[in-house]
């Protein structure tokens, strides 16, 4: 205690110039019209800052909640689409406002386990039979399609992702389907590769590919990536075509499955169903 | 004492009727009464010396309108003195309560010091005073030209105190 007092009192000076100074910043910045000014600015400047880090910080609270309704948002736009309906000619006149039906039901979910590193790469999403899912349905992240459904339970399905090796899609691209087929071969986990489309067809880096009518699991027009690069050999008429996937695997968190309502009478239509 | 007394009513006197009103230029501005603060006596406690130092600064700031200004300047500069001051050996000035003067210490430890206090003091003020808008060439080219004034006239005071008293 009495060191504590002698060192007060010998540091007298500097506690005095701590607390006199401490009136001085009071009387210039609450007398002195400029100090002032530019001491309210600074202040708001500072509680800009702290309320824009303090809303940083809170706004992680409500993100899930933030993710599940903008997921339902985008679940309902994708089914209110042009593309996910179906005309139906009742006569000769088409009633497009009272005849079209929705075809498509979107469930989003959300993915709880994924790989990129296998050859056959799958991941399983936190929806199953209970919310209506079954095998053979599309899954599409909002990036664009993410891959098709091989297995369900009641509460959870796993889906075959476009890196698998065993997946076959029917690239369009410009509006013409390829039937050549657009696979993944174990390489770059954004890269898929088409191998037979002829050097002679109009088609150049940067062209979009989409998924086409030849899929009943998919509506048409789900973006599946961009080409990449046109790989070319002397002796091959054809293009390798390399694929950036629109859908980064590598952080994929929230995807939707697509449920085609009519798919149990559309199926037995088919010719080659087996 | 009355002497002393004396001589702290002249020098806050000029600096509030005289240098504070110079007009010739906008870049002149000295503050030549902390003279009264650089030559304070050695043996005063340090609290002393500070409250002092507030309380002169608090008269300039009363007469010039700036509250709070010059009595933050004034504090910094007795905490600056000190910092200078301990580094100076000062000991028979202290013991024969001797003020930090030219002839007290020596032409050139005091101009060193003086200089030194002096452009921290006019820097200091100035930039507080442009807090704001600050320009800071302006602020620096006041800066220079008022301390050249201002060390001007506290050597002429100083020469002028020795030859009349011999103690300040």
């Amino acid at each position: 205690m009495q060191r504590l007092i002698a060192f007060i009192e010998h540091n007298m000076h500097i506690l005095l110039f701590i607390v006199l100074q401490g009136m001085c910043g009071v009387l210039l910045f609450s007398l002195n019209p400029y100090q002032q000014a530019s001491f309210t600015h600074s202040a708001a400047f500072m509680t800009d800052k702290s309320n824009e880090f303090s809303s940083t910080v809170t706004g992680y609270f409500n993100l899930q909640e933030q993710n599940n309704l903008l997921q339902a948002q985008v679940a309902t736009q994708f089914k209110n689409d042009a593309r996910s309906s179906l005309y139906f000619m009742n006569d000769t006149i088409t009633l497009r406002d009272t005849s079209r039906r929705k075809l498509y039901d979107v469930v989003p979910a959300e993915v709880v386990f994924n790989t990129i590193s296998k050859a056959s790469n799958v991941f399983i999403i936190n929806k199953g039979t209970k919310n209506g899912i079954q095998k053979n349905m599309g899954v599409i992240s909002s990036q664009g399609l993410a891959g098709i459904v091989i297995q369900s339970n009641a509460n959870y399905s796993s889906v075959m992702s476009l890196l698998h090796i065993n997946m076959n899609v029917i690239p369009t691209i410009n509006n013409f389907e390829y039937y050549t087929g657009l696979k993944w071969d174990n390489g770059h986990p954004q890269t898929l590769k088409i191998t037979g489309l002829n050097k002679l067809e109009e088609i150049k880096v940067g062209d979009k590919v989409y998924t086409g009518k030849s899929s009943l699991l998919f509506p048409e027009g789900i973006l599946i990536g961009e080409i990449s690069q046109l790989e070319t050999s002397p002796s091959s008429q054809y293009f390798t075509t390399h694929v950036k996937t629109a859908t980064n695997f590598r952080n994929l968190d929230y995807v939707y499955v697509i449920i085609n309502k009519d798919i149990d009478q559309l199926l037995p239509l088919l010719p080659d169903n087996d | 004492m009355i002497r002393l007394i004396f001589f702290w009513i002249a020098i806050l006197f000029l600096q509030l009727v005289v240098f504070n009103h110079l007009g010739f230029t906008s870049h002149l501005a000295p503050q030549v009464f902390i003279v009264l603060l650089i030559t304070l006596p050695l043996h005063i406690s340090k609290s002393y010396q500070m409250l002092l130092g507030f309380l002169v600064g608090l008269v300039a700031d009363l007469f010039i309108g700036t509250p709070g200004i010059h009595a933050s300047a004034c504090m910094w500069l007795i905490m600056l003195r000190f910092f200078l001051l301990g580094a100076q050996d000062l000991k028979e000035q202290i013991a024969n309560h001797l003020p930090y003067t030219i002839h007290s210490v020596g032409l050139s430890t005091f101009a060193a010091t003086a200089t030194s206090l002096v452009l921290f003091y006019h820097l200091y003020v100035f930039w507080l005073e442009s807090i704001g808008a600050i320009n800071w060439i302006f602020i620096l080219l006041t800066t220079l030209l008022s301390s050249l004034f201002t060390l001007i006239v506290i050597g002429v005071v100083q020469l002028l105190s020795d030859k009349a008293s011999g103690e300040l």
